[in-house]
């Protein structure tokens, strides 16, 4: 009898790839979904969205604008979840793991594109509250509306920065060293993001994140009359204003560019998560897609 | 406090300040900064930037209790509470000196240190008193809690309750304190 023995061969043949990964996103999808961080501030940007509704005597557009902003806390509720399992990879085993990090990366990227999918509900859920409402008011007269709605560009724009969020929920949390220090950083970028009255001007608006139409365009001095101009234009004035007549401008080709520029954001913030293999083509996608919203919102707006 | 203690906790106080993680902090105070600026050229309501930054530095000081090497220095003379002190203080003079840049770069009507002491006492506050795994995660969350509650929560009673860190911020630092006080052992 020899001592000897023979391993058995092994009969089971490798997972494939792809198997692999489906089942890592399947768990961290589980992991982000449990969360319940971006669920309590999915409440309260529905709230907040609830309340905005015209009141008599606001300043003309406030409920208009008072739409987009409130989708401030989702975002960071977002970001958090998201930044969370990258601020895992961060961990010293995490080199020594059988998966490549860029796998792990995709699948934690995959795993997060349910809260795309929830934004686009809540872009949904405003698209019904303003029609429930009966379109919200924008100008004074005599350029006035009570029946204005978001078009769908302006809507897509919550897709847009969901993709942003997640973005920078990634790029926080893999590039803090710790994960207590994510809170107030994500909460003063999108909270910050959120006054859009600092980002109102028509040379700062391209570089809004939250972008909130109208756009207010100088057309005229107090002394102006009104009705002088054309019968489409929406227009406020004294005591609104610092004394002459602007023009409430909304545009979907300055919204459909934003959108351009929050991806071209998004891919940059990815490229500050993404491992070293293809963290290049990333940044150069972001910058070129970047410089192209930018400068053609620069371009649309009068 | 007694002899050894302040000694030992003057010794810790520049290997302590070399542990904090100071990037995080300094990039929100050039951020706000910048906005505060932005909100000065523009000549917009700075208001909610100072509350902004209230809270943000709030939860970046509260933060800074973090501490890794907790359970390896829980055998020096020194309680836990005093360490947290140490930390607070050194994070601390940061956040008001940035505090008051931005007072100075904005004419918001808030004015004070009122509301960043009263936040961050809420937040130590909670950090002291919540489940020590998740404790300082806890306690860096509630300014940020506070100041979402009161964007979220339509104007009227419990409004005014939850604004109570702007409206009577000197109140609220003396009770907070007197929660950390009381979980001062913890």
């Amino acid at each position: 009898m020899s001592a000897t023995t023979v391993s058995r061969p092994d009969a089971t043949p490798p997972v494939p790839a792809h198997r692999v990964e489906r089942a890592l996103v399947g768990a961290e999808a589980r992991r982000m979904l449990r969360n319940p961080v971006p669920w309590v501030c999915l409440a309260l940007t529905t709230w907040m969205t609830w309340t905005v509704q015209p009141e008599p005597g606001e300043w003309p557009g406030s409920s208009y604008e008072g739409m987009m902003p409130a989708v401030a806390p989702l975002l960071l509720g977002i970001s958090i979840a998201v930044a969370v399992p990258f601020h895992r990879a961060r961990h010293d085993v995490s080199p020594a793991a059988p998966v490549p990090e860029v796998t792990r990366t995709r699948a934690r990227l995959v795993a997060a594109l349910p809260f795309v999918v929830v934004a686009a509900a809540h872009a949904a859920f405003v698209a019904w509250r303003e029609r429930d409402l009966g379109g919200l008011w924008l100008g004074m007269e005599p350029g006035r509306t009570t029946e204005a709605l978001h078009s769908g560009a302006e809507l897509s724009q919550y897709v847009a920065l969901a993709l942003v969020a997640i973005a920078l929920g990634a790029a926080v949390g893999r590039r803090t060293s710790r994960l207590v220090a994510v809170v107030p950083v994500l909460f003063v970028l999108w909270f910050v993001a959120s006054t859009y009255w600092l980002f109102g001007a028509p040379g700062v608006t391209p570089f809004s994140v939250i972008q909130v139409q109208p756009v207010h365009l100088a057309v005229g001095p107090a002394t102006a009359d009104p009705l002088s101009f054309p019968s489409d234009w929406l227009l406020v004035g004294a005591p609104h204003t610092d004394g002459g007549w602007e023009r409430q401008w909304v545009s979907e080709s300055l919204a459909w560019w934003h959108d351009v520029w929050l991806l071209g954001l998004a891919a940059l913030l990815l490229g500050a998560a993404w491992p070293r293999r293809g963290r290049g083509t990333l940044l150069a996608a972001g910058a070129v897609l970047a410089v192209a919203g930018v400068t053609a919102q620069v371009w649309v707006i009068p | 406090m007694s002899g050894p203690s302040t000694l030992v906790l003057a010794r810790a106080a520049v290997p302590t300040a070399r542990a904090v993680r100071w990037a995080p902090g300094a990039s929100l105070a050039i951020l706000l900064l910048a906005v505060a600026a932005l909100s000065r050229s523009t000549q917009r309501p700075a208001d909610i930037v100072l509350a902004i930054a209230a809270a943000s530095l709030a939860a970046a000081v509260v933060s800074g209790l973090h501490d890794p090497a907790a359970a390896l220095l829980s055998a020096v003379p020194v309680s836990a509470m005093q360490r947290r002190m140490l930390r607070l203080a050194l994070l601390g003079v940061p956040a008001l000196t940035v505090w008051w840049l931005l007072e100075a770069l904005t004419t918001a009507t808030l004015s004070g240190p009122g509301p960043l002491l009263a936040l961050t006492a809420c937040g130590v506050a909670v950090a002291l008193w919540a489940p020590p795994r998740r404790a300082v995660l806890l306690g860096a969350s509630t300014p940020v809690a506070l100041f979402v509650a009161h964007q979220a929560v339509p104007a009227g009673t419990v409004s005014d309750v939850v604004a109570r860190w702007q409206s009577d911020p000197w109140w609220v630092l003396a009770g907070a304190i007197l929660i950390c006080v009381a979980g001062r052992h913890r």
